[in-house]
Parts: C-alpha cells; structure tokens; sequence
C-alpha cells in the first residue's frame, strides 16, 4: 500500500532522507576531486615540483583561454571541430542505420556482405587516412569521411543485432495479422530497437570525437585537433593541454545531451 | 458440415543434415464452437501443427480445408503475451485494425465493449508494465478477438504464468472464448490443462507425429475448468491421457 506524502512513517522519511544525503555525498566527492587536483596542478606547478613548461598549470590554461578569445580564434577552433564530430555523427547514425535496415529486410544481401563487414571492422580505419585524403582532397571533408568511416560499421553491426533480436513470435503475431514487411519493420523492429538506438548514440558521441579528431591529426587547419598537433609541434603544452580541456568539455556537453534524450524516453516509456 | 479438416497432412523439415519427418498423416476435424486441444510429447511437432492451420507453413502432403472465407479467420496467441512495451493497452488492442486500416468507430466500439466487459477498460491509457500476468494475457486475447477471427490458435498460452493466475486466466480465457462463441484450438503439454479445457483431446505420438488417439470429453456440464478439475471423472481422464502420451 502507498502511502500519501503527509503520513509517510518515520522509518520511510528516514529511508528518505538517507538517500538524499547518499546523493548529497556522492555530488559533493565528485566536485571536491576536481576542485582538488586543480588545486594540486596549480599548486604542484607554483612551487616548481612539476615542470609547468610539460604539464602547464591551469592559471597557464586560463591565461591561453584568454589569448584565444581576444584573437578570435577560440570559438573558430571549437567550431570547426565541433562541426566535423556533428556532421559524422548525424551521417553515420543516419546512413549507419539505414544500411542496418537494408541488411536486416534481406536475408541474402545480409549473408553476401558479412565477411566483409567482419574484415572492416577489424581493419583500422585511420590505414585508409592517407587514401582518403588522396580520395576527397584534404580539409573537412576528409575529416568527416574519416570520422564516418570509424564509426559506421560498429554502428551497423549494434543495430543489425538489435533489429534482429526482435522476438520471432511478436514477427509471427504481426504476420498472422497480415502484417507487410515494411509495417513490421515500422510497427514492430524500429521502436522495440529504440533502447539498443539510444545506447548506440551513446557508442557513437565517443567515437565520433575520436574520429574528428583523428581525421584533424592527418589533415588540417583548423580545428582542436590542429591545435594540440601545431602546440606540440612548436612545444607550446599550454596549447595542447588548453584543446585538450577545450574537448573533454565539448564532448561532456553532447554526451550529456543524448543522456537527457534517454532520460526523456524511459519517462514516456519505461 | 466442420469449420476446418485436415486431411493426411504431413510436414517434412529440411535441414543440411536432412530430412526430418516432423508430422505424419495427421487427420482431425474441427467443428464450429468447438474447443479442442492437442496434447504431445515435447518437441513432436503440435507448434507446426498451428503454424500450417494458419498457413505460415504449407504441408508437404495433404490438404487443409476451411470452410469458411472470412477474411480473419484465425487469430494466435502465444506462449507468452507480446504486448508491445512502448505501446499503451489500447494503442495494443487495435493493433490488429490500425495493419489492416480497419479503425473505425464500429470497431473501436466492439474493442472498447470487451475491454469492458472483462474488466480492462479503466487500464485502456495503461502501460503493459503496469498491469499483472492474468491481465496482461486478457489483453492479449483482446487484441486478437478484435480482427474478429473465427479459430483462435493458441499456443500454450498460460505456461508462463504462475500456478494460481494461471487457474485463473484459464477460466477468464475459456469464458471470453464461450461467450463471444469462438472455436479454440489449444496446444498444451499440460494434461490437466487440456482435459479441464477442451471438448476433444488430440493425443499425439513423438516425433514423427500421427494422430494417436481422440478422446471426447463431456465434462461441460461441470462448469468453468477450475470446477471440471473437481469432478469424480478428472483423474481417470488424466489417467487415461497420461497413459497414452507414455507409450
């Protein structure tokens, strides 16, 4: 029996409040750690137990921030590459999915294609860089193929095993309803997919950065990725380690956000 | 005149290391309103039986003869319920008409008198997660009672319920099927299930299966199959089946 909010029995509010200062901990630990070891890097940094030349120090970082916004180059360089890791995202869960639903409506084609999807996803897709440079010309849209590239077979692979998992007797009820192929993929195989969908967003926020970023260590003039190759080239680790926040940043943020997709699907159904 | 005949049926599997004889020369008739229920050794073959009377398989050899041509004929239920999660009871109910192109008030109206009728109309914007085991399995059975087929195949639609619901749904199910006077087709290996349930039984013999005895069962007049259970000839029939199913 569930009881209204005025009259929960003190064992429940305890319960309650135990729950709530858990949660208060776990918060408090979780920013206290950040807070610490930039506390440490700076300090470690000022009193010379670090070399802040090699690790720099996070004043070091700020002060390069600030560099970056009054010459105007901050919001370029996280443009671009934030372009690049959304642009092969959206085309690799798109196009991804799309050949995931080609391999799953026919049997033959699925079997045809399976050695060389299984040889693909072996091979390291950064060895087809220098090929696909030559391919598309140098620039972003080297950068996105790349980063299409990385992504997109483990993505087809994810949903061709989730639309395949799909029970066989829910296929048999839509079919002994006169169900079509094309109302059984629609009704049946895409929304009971939605929750293996989401988790494979969840693969390929990752794994899109990896690529962009990959694709701008081969080839480019702008971008985060440029930034940390040019800083450690001219031994500027301000540099390197100012895109490398500048990324974990960027890439919490989109992470974040198919996070709060998740969070609005299981409300509307689970 | 029957709903249905099987006449020599036979199915043969194939498979790289050959050819299995799954069924053998199967022949039964089914009448109208008739409940009946075929029971077997596990793994002989009565799931085939279902998938060739709706003709998602076609037998090897014999004919399957149905007379009757309405357009839904045979609605299936299954082991277990198949309510499509992200769905709510209702979007679940008329999935059936939403395949067909079939929703219409006329419909909607005969969905929404047996959701009443059998106590699911208030959990209509439910979903499935929300509701228990027995009422999970009554939505089922709405969901394929509103294409209005004729036959109902059902394969061992309560084995996966625990033992009380599963008393309990039994006689849900056989009422809802009595008073909308449908035909039944039940596949069990349950044989008090059987026996409680059905007007005929269909023993069938392991694989490859053939028709190895029909026993005619009166036990109607006892009332619903929790009470059937109850009466003096119960055990002997249970007896009389388990007996045969052995050898």
């Amino acid at each position: 029996m569930k009881h209204s909010k005025e009259n929960y029995s003190k064992e429940h509010l305890l319960y309650l409040k135990k729950r709530k200062n858990n949660k208060i901990i776990v918060l408090s630990s979780q920013i206290g750690l950040l807070v610490f070891f930039i506390f440490m890097w700076e300090l470690l940094a000022k009193i010379g137990a670090i070399n802040s030349f090699i690790t720099s120090s996070p004043s070091k970082i700020i002060n390069t921030l600030g560099e970056l916004w009054t010459s105007g180059d901050l919001f370029k360089h996280m443009g671009v590459t934030l372009f690049e890791t959304l642009a092969g995202f959206f085309i690799t869960t798109i196009l991804g999915t799309l050949i995931a639903i080609i391999l799953w409506w026919s049997e033959m084609t699925r079997k045809i294609l399976e050695p060389y999807i299984v040889v693909l996803n072996s091979l390291p897709k950064i060895a087809l860089g220098p090929l696909i440079i030559i391919w598309v010309g140098s620039g972003t849209s080297a950068i996105i193929t790349i980063c299409v590239l990385i992504c997109i077979i483990i993505t087809i692979i994810t949903m061709l095993n989730a639309f395949l998992s799909c029970d066989e007797d829910k296929i048999l009820l839509m079919k002994s309803m006169g169900a079509s192929k094309f109302t059984i993929l629609f009704k049946l195989v895409l929304p009971y997919s939605a929750p293996n969908f989401i988790s494979m967003l969840k693969i390929n926020v990752g794994m899109s950065w990896v690529g962009s970023i990959m694709g701008e260590y081969l080839s480019s003039s702008a971008g985060l990725g440029y930034l940390i190759v040019y800083g450690s080239q001219v031994f500027r680790l301000d540099l390197v380690m100012t895109s490398t926040v500048l990324l974990c940043i960027l890439a919490g943020l989109m992470y974040f956000a198919v996070a709060l997709l998740e969070k609005y699907y299981n409300k509307k159904h689970r | 005149m029957s709903l249905l005949k099987l006449e020599d049926v036979s199915l043969n599997y194939h498979s790289p290391k050959g050819e299995t004889i799954a069924l053998q020369n199967i022949s039964f008739d089914v009448n109208d309103n008739e409940f009946i229920a075929i029971v077997g050794p596990s793994g002989c073959g009565k799931t085939t039986i279902l998938s060739l009377i709706s003709g998602i398989l076609k037998p090897s050899s014999g004919r399957i003869i149905r007379n009757d041509n309405s357009e839904n004929f045979i609605g299936y239920m299954f082991q277990r319920d198949h309510l499509f999660e992200w769905r709510t009871i209702w979007q679940n109910v008329i999935l059936g008409l939403e395949i067909q192109k079939k929703k219409n008030s006329q419909n909607f109206e005969y969905i929404n008198s047996l959701l009443q009728k059998y106590g699911l109309y208030d959990f209509k914007d439910k979903f499935p997660r929300e509701l228990s085991g027995g009422m999970r399995q009554r939505v089922a059975l709405i969901r394929t009672l509103a294409l209005n087929p004729k036959v109902l195949l059902l394969d061992e639609p309560f084995s996966a319920l625990d033992y009380q619901t599963r008393l309990n749904v039994c006689d849900d199910v056989n009422n809802i099927i009595k008073s909308e006077k449908k035909t039944a087709i039940l596949v069990t290996h349950d044989i008090s299930e059987a026996i409680s349930m059905a007007d005929r039984i269909i023993i069938l013999t392991p694989r490859p299966a053939k028709v190895k005895k029909i026993v005619e069962l009166d036990l109607q007049k006892y009332g619903t199959p929790f009470q059937r259970r109850e009466c003096s000839e119960f055990s002997k029939l249970f007896n009389e089946v388990w007996k045969d199913l052995e050898n």
